[in-house]
C-alpha cells in the first residue's frame, strides 16, 4: 500500500496573504467592538469573522483544501451539524433568566 | 507538500485495505481528535453563552488598554507560531532538519510567549479579586467561571502543545520521526491557533467596555 500525502502545497506567499488576511481580520473585530452596535448585532458580527478565520486556517494553513475531497465532507458537516445542534440550550437561558430571583 | 510513503511488506500488501482519504492513520488520527475537542471547546463556549444569556448582571471587565491591547498581542503571537510551524513542516518535507528544528524552536518560543503573556493577565486579574466563583465587580460571579474554564483549557493546549513540539523537535533532529509526524503536529498547533479565533472574541471583545 502506498499513501501519498496531499500535494499542490501552497507557497509562502500564499500563506503570508492568509496570514496578513488573519490579522486585518482581528482588527475589525475590535474596531467593531469600540463601534457600539446592539450586543447581539455585535455577537453575530465577531462570530461571522470568527468562523471565515477558522475556514482560512483550516483550509490554508491545515491543507484541508489540499487533501481529498471525502476528508472534508466527513469531518466539517459533522462538527458543524454537532454545533448547531447545542443551540437547542437558548430557550432554557431565556427561561432560566426570568425565573432568578431578585438580588437581596 | 512533499510526499512521503509507507509501504507494507510485500507478503501482507494485498489484504493491506487502502486508505480511504489517501493519507497517513497518524494524520487522521489528529484529525477525527480536532473534531472532537472543536466539540469540546463549542460545547465549552455554548456554556459560556447559556450563563451570559441567563445573566441579567453579566460584567464587562476588560477596557481596550491594557486587557484588548494584551489580547491583541497574544493573538499576533500566536498567528506568528503559525507560520513558523508552516516553516517547519516546509522544511521537513524538504529534508532539511536543522531547519525544521530551527522553526519548531520558533514556534516554541511563541508559544511561551503567549503562555507568559496570559498567566501575567490571569495574575493581574487574580489579584485584583477575580476567581472561579467571585467577582470584584459585585456582578454575575459566573464570569470568572467561563472565562477561566475557557481561556485555562486553551492554555493548556498551549503549553503541551509547546512540550510535544519540543519533544517532536528533539526526536526529528535525531532521525527517528519523519516529516509526515512534523505535519500532524502542525495539525495540532493551527488547531490551538484557530480555537483562539474564537475565544478572542467570544471571551474578551464581548466583555469589553
Amino acid at each position: 500500500m502506498t499513501i501519498i500525502e496531499s500535494s499542490n502545497e501552497p507557497g509562502a506567499t500564499l500563506y503570508v496573504v492568509v496570514f496578513v488576511g488573519l490579522l486585518v481580520i482581528v482588527g475589525l473585530e475590535v474596531f467593531l467592538t469600540y463601534r457600539g452596535l446592539p450586543a447581539g448585532t455585535l455577537l453575530a458580527s465577531l462570530l461571522a469573522l470568527a468562523v471565515i478565520e477558522a475556514a482560512l486556517g483550516v483550509m490554508y494553513f491545515m491543507h484541508l483544501k489540499y487533501e481529498h475531497r471525502a476528508l472534508f465532507w466527513s469531518l466539517i458537516p459533522a462538527i458543524v451539524f454537532v454545533l448547531l445542534m447545542m443551540n437547542y440550550l437558548w430557550p432554557d437561558a431565556m427561561r432560566l433568566n426570568s425565573l432568578r430571583l431578585p438580588t437581596p | 507538500m512533499g510526499e512521503s510513503e509507507l509501504t507494507m511488506p510485500g507478503g501482507h500488501a494485498a489484504t493491506a485495505e487502502a486508505s480511504p482519504y489517501g493519507i497517513t492513520s497518524k494524520k487522521l488520527v489528529m484529525w477525527l481528535f480536532i473534531i472532537a475537542d472543536s466539540a469540546t471547546f463549542g460545547a465549552l463556549l455554548f456554556g459560556y453563552g447559556y450563563l451570559r444569556l441567563g445573566s441579567p448582571d453579566w460584567p464587562r471587565p476588560f477596557a481596550f488598554s491594557p486587557s484588548i491591547l494584551n489580547g491583541m498581542v497574544m493573538t499576533v503571537v500566536l498567528l506568528s507560531s503559525s507560520m513558523t510551524m508552516l516553516g517547519a513542516v516546509a522544511a521537513a518535507q524538504k529534508g532539511d532538519r536543522p531547519a525544521s528544528t530551527r522553526w519548531l524552536g520558533a514556534t516554541i518560543v511563541l508559544g511561551l510567549t503567549f503562555a507568559g503573556l496570559h498567566l501575567n493577565e490571569w495574575s493581574k486579574m487574580i489579584t485584583e479579586g477575580w476567581s472561579l466563583s467571585t467577582d470584584p465587580l459585585g456582578k454575575s460571579v459566573e464570569f470568572g467561571a467561563a472565562f477561566f474554564s475557557i481561556t485555562g483549557l486553551h492554555l493548556l493546549h498551549v503549553i503541551s502543545g509547546a512540550v510535544a513540539i519540543a519533544v517532536v523537535a528533539i526526536m526529528f533532529r535525531r532521525g527517528r520521526l519523519t516529516a509526515g509526524h512534523i505535519e500532524t503536529t502542525g495539525l495540532y498547533w493551527h488547531f490551538v491557533d484557530l480555537v483562539w479565533m474564537f475565544v478572542f472574541p467570544l471571551m474578551y471583545l464581548m466583555n469589553a467596555h
